[in-house]
């Protein structure tokens, strides 16, 4: 529903709620919180408008970038011959945090959840084939989510990349099968990098 | 608000804030509920893993009486299916199954026999020697029976004479059966789909016999089910199924 026909308190009040977590009593308080607090109100806006205008997914790997290439892919030290395959930045993020890889990354956008309407067409297999077929690279790690929709998404991958040459490997399972990357701590994917075995 | 305790299958899950989910369960004794999971995303919450998507766990959960999402309290893991995990054709008859039940029936309206074939069409899916089309068929024809759309294989639907495994024939979704060479001249077409003598047969075993699934059939034969079996099931659903373009016949 558009929110455009709307005065201005309950058009920001009704845009709170959209987001996720925020039910219609977080969204007032909120709202009356920044009409009493006005400069920050300002900062919030400029900073909402600067994420809208200037993050864009890596040409590269589809990460979150404000440049052409993201921080990992422009980083002459980062191993382009490893290419770990997550759902989503965040997930990239969490990796990160974790501290011990050293390779480079490829975000997929999301994953195979034809239940949602996403198909392998509204991913990135078509970029990620295209860095393969480059040539390069020797080892694609599978890092989705073990979900069941995040191991789908994997062997999706896996029988797409068969017969290319590359090793196929997959984050070692100290992850509970059903739980999100996101969520797990560094040390337990320090360790699912380290253990990671042959799809 | 009464504590009330369930077998579930996880048939649909979304994300509602950092840390708490909305999810479908179609339960063996409740039938279809929809919950609120807080915590569910967190990994060392209450419910652990145990909302992921085709997962059956034993659930404890506060009904609202005034209509509202239902309070999932406990969730525990009965059984994964991970063979599905490493079969690409399964997972998405799995998928679809979780549709057909997520879609087709009204909350709280329990169908325990179609549970129960849920469970034991996901459990043989994937699994040595199971042809995955075979098996999901048996699935659509227990989940037609249910919900009350058996398909009438043994008589015409225009004049109910007995029909015999014979050439021409044709299955009509829009009427819910076999139309005889007859009736087919004179009446209208409708949504007629082409059934061989092998093919009638098929449909016949796989509806009437719960273990006919377990034989293999000629790749043409495949073919014309899932044509009948698609037609119907969107017939019936007014609309496609959205897993139809991944499954193969
Ligand atoms: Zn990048
Ligand atoms: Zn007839």
């Amino acid at each position: 529903m558009g929110t455009e026909g709307l005065g201005a308190i309950e058009r920001l009040t009704r845009e709170l709620t959209r987001l996720p977590g925020i039910g219609p009593k977080s969204a007032e308080r909120i709202t009356h919180y920044l009409l009493a607090h006005r400069g920050q109100a300002e900062t919030l806006a400029e900073a909402l408008f600067a994420v809208k205008e200037r993050v864009k997914p890596c040409r590269e790997c589809f990460n979150l970038t404000e440049g052409e290439l993201c921080h990992i892919c422009s980083d002459p030290r980062r191993d382009r011959s490893q290419i770990c395959v997550v759902e989503l930045p965040r997930d990239l993020a969490a990796l990160e945090r974790a501290g011990n890889y050293r390779g480079v990354y490829h975000v997929l956008q999301g994953r195979i959840a034809p239940l949602e309407n996403i198909g392998p067409e509204n991913l990135t297999f078509g970029p990620l084939l295209e860095r393969i077929r480059r040539g390069g690279v020797e080892e694609v790690i599978m890092a989705t989510n073990p979900t069941l929709e995040g191991d789908g998404t994997a062997l999706y991958l896996s029988n797409l990349l068969a017969g290319t040459g590359v090793r196929i490997t997959r984050l070692a399972r100290g992850l509970p099968s059903g739980s999100v990357l996101e969520f797990a701590n560094a040390q337990m994917l320090a360790d699912a990098i380290e253990g990671r075995r042959g799809f | 608000m009464a504590a009330e305790k369930a077998l579930a299958l996880v048939v649909r899950t979304v994300d509602w804030s950092e840390t708490s989910r909305i999810a479908t369960l179609w339960t063996r004794e409740l039938g279809k509920v929809r919950v609120l999971a807080k915590g569910g995303r967190r990994l060392k919450s209450n419910f652990e893993s145990a909302l992921d998507l085709l997962t059956v766990c034993r659930i404890v959960l506060l009904r609202k009486s005034s209509g509202g999402l239902d309070l999932l309290t406990e969730a525990q893991v009965a059984q994964r299916f991970p063979q599905l995990r490493r079969d690409l054709p399964a997972l998405y008859a799995g998928y679809y199954i979780a549709e057909l039940l997520a879609d087709s029936t009204e909350d709280y309206d329990p169908h325990p026999a179609l549970f129960d074939e849920a469970v034991a069409a996901l459990t043989a899916l994937g699994t040595t020697g199971v042809s995955t089309p075979l098996r999901l068929a048996r699935f659509e024809l227990v989940w037609l029976r249910e919900l009350g759309y058996q398909p009438e294989l043994r008589q015409c639907v225009v004049c109910a004479a007995e029909v015999e495994e014979k050439d021409g024939l044709v299955f009509r979704a829009d009427a819910g059966g076999i139309v005889c060479t007859t009736c087919q001249k004179k009446t209208r077409r409708g949504q007629d789909d082409f059934l061989s003598p092998k093919g009638l047969a098929a449909l016949r075993e796989l509806s009437e016999n719960p273990e006919a699934w377990r034989r293999d059939l000629e790749d043409k034969v495949r073919v014309e089910l899932r044509q009948v079996l698609n037609r119907y099931v969107t017939y019936l659903r007014g609309k496609p199924a959205k897993l139809l373009p991944y499954l193969r016949s």
